[in-house]
């Protein structure tokens, strides 16, 4: 019997995998995308207090936080077909991807809605008193004073998530996602070493992860200098 | 295809049987997390020599890597490499023998200690500075000035972030169903496994997380608000 555990392995492992790196990226930049344009619906409801979609925004929002991703990724997997069915649309034919991205994506949205609601209330109100004093309107209010001041507030805390969501992806291969984990685990079940695959995967979201770190420290300071100067 | 109520509720009776567990393995790494994490965090901000460059390699590379893969490899680890040392070192336990659960509790541990000592090193520098210099300047030790002072602020500070890092752990002890520990995840989904209604097993086990989620939110903010009284009482 050879070796158990091969660490020479991994190098062998890490071409492979990131050949699978781009269905990550995917997931996760779909889902960002899903997630901004939601969240900001679902922050802008909440905030303006509109009756009944405040209410359901608060529970939806509440459901995202308290439940683990993967459930949510199996109830969206096995419980959307048939409510859509339901209304006569089959998306029973549709590629599991799209699952994914719609789960991640709602589930980003609920996140990303109050990071943007804490940073819009975080804005003071003098500012905007200030604006309606010298004649804006309220959308040129929220467009030019308001949501400048929040985006600042809000980059640090959109970037965490946003890496946060590229280690949640680690989950879509539950679903059979060959994504980076997928094909990691795939690697492991043809050649009965999973722990060298698994170590590549982990160096793969590593490095992914402090690269991304990097890149938005510098979007930070382009946008700061940007919006301050 | 019906959504099956009363089958939910079977489900929902057999996730809520193997809560302890899911609590389990919420709340041990938790601890761990605590105690370790504010030994790093320590040795982070007081740039113990060496030590302070590990502890900052250690936390940067499991805050990079995400728990499911961490616990996939210490339970590859556990079934590739455990024989191979028991063998070696004349063990007579093997890794079949090892309850599962053992190694989901370590690789969740792994991963809180190095999120609770970031949320810990917050807390340590939001300590005011004058607080050790005065400390100091009547004599206490470092070790004094730590125990004294500096760690009595430094929780209230820390709660809140402390309880939302146990509910993450909490919603992190999900994917232990991978490794197949039977947890509420798992609880829920062995009753599915005869009549294939996934959906109200998935269902089930969410409102079960869900409920618990809420319920330790609740809490956190009483235990927030009791905490502010103390402080203010004492300060003023």
């Amino acid at each position: 019997m050879g070796k158990m555990v091969d660490l020479s392995l991994i190098f062998v492992d890490l071409p492979l995998l990131l050949s699978c790196l781009h269905i990550t990226l995917l997931i996760v930049v779909f889902a960002t995308i899903i997630g901004l344009f939601l969240g900001i619906v679902l922050a802008l409801v909440r905030i303006y207090k509109i009756p009944v979609f405040s209410q359901l925004a608060t529970i939806y929002i509440s459901f995202n936080r308290g439940t683990p991703m993967i459930v949510q990724l199996f109830i969206v997997y096995f419980g959307l077909p048939s409510v859509l069915l339901g209304i006569g649309i089959n998306i029973n034919r549709w590629d599991k991807l799209y699952f994914v991205i719609i789960t991640y994506g709602l589930n980003a949205a609920a996140f990303m809605s109050e990071i943007i609601r804490a940073s819009i209330t975080s804005v003071d109100i003098g500012q905007t008193e200030a604006s309606y004093s010298v004649g804006m309107t309220r959308i040129q209010t929220f467009s030019r004073i308001v949501a400048p001041q929040a985006l600042l507030i809000a980059l640090p805390n959109l970037g965490t998530s946003f890496l946060g969501l590229l280690q949640d992806t680690s989950l879509a291969f539950t679903i059979g996602i060959i994504d980076v984990m997928g094909k990691a685990q795939s690697i492991g079940a043809t050649t009965y070493h999973s722990i060298e695959a698994y170590m590549g995967a982990a160096i793969i979201f590593l490095v992914l992860g402090i690269l991304l770190e990097k890149a938005f420290t510098m979007i930070e300071k382009k946008v700061k200098y940007k919006i301050v100067a | 295809m019906k959504f099956d109520f009363n089958f939910m509720l079977v489900a929902l009776k057999a996730a809520i049987k193997f809560l302890p567990v899911s609590l389990i393995l919420a709340f041990v790494p938790l601890v761990i997390g605590i105690i370790l994490g504010t030994l790093i965090a320590i040795a982070r901000v007081f740039k113990v020599k060496v030590l302070w460059r590990l502890c900052q390699i250690y936390v940067v590379i499991i805050k990079g890597i995400p728990v499911v893969l961490i616990l996939l490899i210490m339970y590859f680890g556990v079934i590739q490499g455990f024989d191979g040392l028991a063998v070696f070192f004349h063990w007579k336990i093997r890794s079949k023998d090892i309850n599962l659960i053992y190694v989901a509790i370590i690789g969740l541990s792994i991963y809180a200690i190095a999120t609770i000592s970031e949320i810990m090193r917050g807390g340590l520098m939001s300590v005011d500075k004058g607080q050790y210099e005065a400390s100091y300047s009547v004599g206490m030790t470092k070790t004094q000035t730590l125990w004294r002072i500096v760690l009595p602020q430094m929780f209230p500070v820390a709660v809140p972030m402390l309880c939302s890092s146990f509910i993450g752990l909490f919603k992190g002890s999900s994917v232990a169903f991978l490794i197949s520990v039977t947890d509420v995840m798992n609880g829920a989904l062995i009753t599915a496994t005869g009549n294939y209604l996934f959906l109200e097993a998935y269902v089930a086990a969410a409102i079960v997380y869900w409920v618990v989620c809420i319920i330790i939110e609740r809490a956190s903010f009483i235990l927030e608000q009791y905490l502010k009284k103390y402080s203010n009482e004492v300060a003023l």
